[in-house]
């Protein structure tokens, strides 16, 4: 039941955001299995363009498997955490599957205005749109103030020039180390060679 | 399913019908007998015994399919339409649907209703296991609680290949094994709950007490699994829906 449902989903999405069946329609036929820590799901692309989740015996022709810690950091958008992802067999499926996901988008509105008509439909979608962005807006504001504050008032962050200062320190002590270490090694090796020239003493 | 097809004492061949044995020859005479008689109220038993679910085991098999504007469809042993509605509003003015059952009484429960709702689907009453159609025609084949009922399930799953086009998909949708903590409910569901019901709206206990029985005597996931791998189906895979009590089978002619 949970298949037929989840099939439903991905077809109404994919009957809102139409380009996305011109991406599909190429690699019908194919699956995608995706696992997250114990929770697996496969989806398989039909000749039309859907998207529907994959049968009991199916065998998927790519595997996407994404560790628990990196979820957070795929939701934020984290770039450097895409790599990170580990991908078997066709990676081009793989691909256009990311590209697809990543640009859908699920048009609340329409399928409101289906129940309750486009005017008010519309009217809910303005406020909750309003919402999200004050809520957005207010998030912003308060981590603002949050980091105003421990930097100022309760110094527990630190600023980021200091950061970039600090940085900059631990750069130049490293390379200090890292000359000296040469010295050291070079200074070593004339020891060593003049005590078995005989030219110094033990 | 090894004692399916055994000789009798005439030399020819046996098959079940239901828990029953009887000659080959018979069985289409038989089921069709028992088809006669429910066709009437296939529709409102349907929705009795599965408490509107083949609605929705009907509609997943449509979106599984795959089938787009302009593609060739061929429900077999469609009977009242259901399906073949569905896939008529899919293909659009450009496809093609083509409803068939071997039984008239069901099909001309189907026809009438696709004339009812304005479709243009050519209903033709037909032996699944000898299709009159050339090879290489349709882009899906779909039969939905059919397959149970025909005698040779093999010959009738190679000519649904053989009409197939390269590419093509064959879908069944069927009775199935049900998930085992589930059984002795299934059991007493279907073999006190359902011809009771079966007499009470139909008033016809007999033939509901064959479609329990037929159920049983049907292939479970795997094998039909494998009966279609054997007919020339590659890529073979399956949904169990409500726990198994139905499986729709997904194929593809390559």
């Amino acid at each position: 039941m949970l298949k037929a449902l989840s099939t439903r989903l991905l077809q109404h999405l994919i009957s809102q955001n139409s380009w996305a069946s011109n991406l599909l329609q190429p690699h019908a036929g194919k699956s995608l299995q995706i696992n997250v820590s114990f929770i697996s799901a496969s989806l398989v692309i039909l000749e039309n363009g859907d998207l529907a989740m994959a049968g009991e015996t199916n065998v998927p022709d790519a595997k996407v498997t994404i560790p628990p810690s990196l979820l957070l950091r795929l939701l934020a958008k984290d770039e450097a955490a895409n790599r990170q992802i580990n991908i078997e067999g066709d990676t081009q499926l793989v691909a256009e599957l990311a590209k697809v996901f990543s640009n859908m988008r699920w048009d609340y509105e329409d399928d409101l205005s289906n129940l309750i008509g486009d005017i008010p439909a519309n009217k809910i979608g303005t406020y909750a749109r309003d919402a999200a962005n004050s809520v957005k807006e207010t998030s912003v504001n308060l981590a603002e103030m949050l980091s105003e504050y421990w930097q100022e008032e309760m110094p527990l962050i630190a600023k980021k020039r200091h950061v970039e200062q600090f940085n900059a320190e631990v750069d130049t002590l490293g390379a200090d180390v890292a000359r000296f270490e040469k010295k050291l090694a070079k200074l070593t090796k004339s020891i060593k060679a003049n005590l078995d020239n005989g030219l110094l003493k033990n | 399913m090894t004692t399916e097809h055994n000789p009798n004492q005439d030399g020819n061949q046996n098959t079940h019908f239901g828990f029953k044995t009887v000659a080959e020859n018979e069985k289409a005479k038989k089921v069709g007998e028992v088809f006669h008689s429910v066709a009437s109220k296939y529709d409102l038993m349907n929705d009795v015994m599965s408490a509107g679910l083949h609605r929705g085991w009907k509609r997943f098999a449509i979106e599984i399919s795959g089938v787009k504007a302009g593609d060739k469809v061929l429900d077999i042993a469609g009977g009242s339409g259901d399906l073949s509605k569905l896939f008529a509003k899919k293909v659009g003015a450009d496809g093609q649907v083509i409803l068939t059952d071997i039984n008239a009484s069901m099909l001309a429960v189907g026809r009438d209703r696709m004339l009812d709702a304005g479709l243009s689907v050519p209903a033709l009453q037909c032996d699944a296991e000898k299709l009159p159609f050339p090879d290489n025609h349709f882009d899906c084949v779909i039969v939905a609680f059919g397959l149970r009922n025909m005698t040779h399930k093999d010959k009738a799953l190679a000519e649904m290949q053989r009409v197939l086009k390269v590419g093509g998909r064959l879908l069944v949708l069927e009775f199935s094994k049900v998930w085992q903590p589930l059984s002795k409910i299934y059991d007493v569901y279907s073999f006190k709950l359902l011809p009771f019901m079966g007499k009470i709206l139909a008033k016809d206990a007999e033939s509901y007490q064959y479609l329990a029985e037929s159920i049983r005597m049907h292939p479970d996931q795997e094998t039909l699994k494998q009966m279609m791998t054997d007919a020339g189906l590659s890529k073979v895979d399956y949904y169990n829906l409500a726990a198994g009590v139905v499986a729709l089978h997904k194929g593809y002619k390559t």
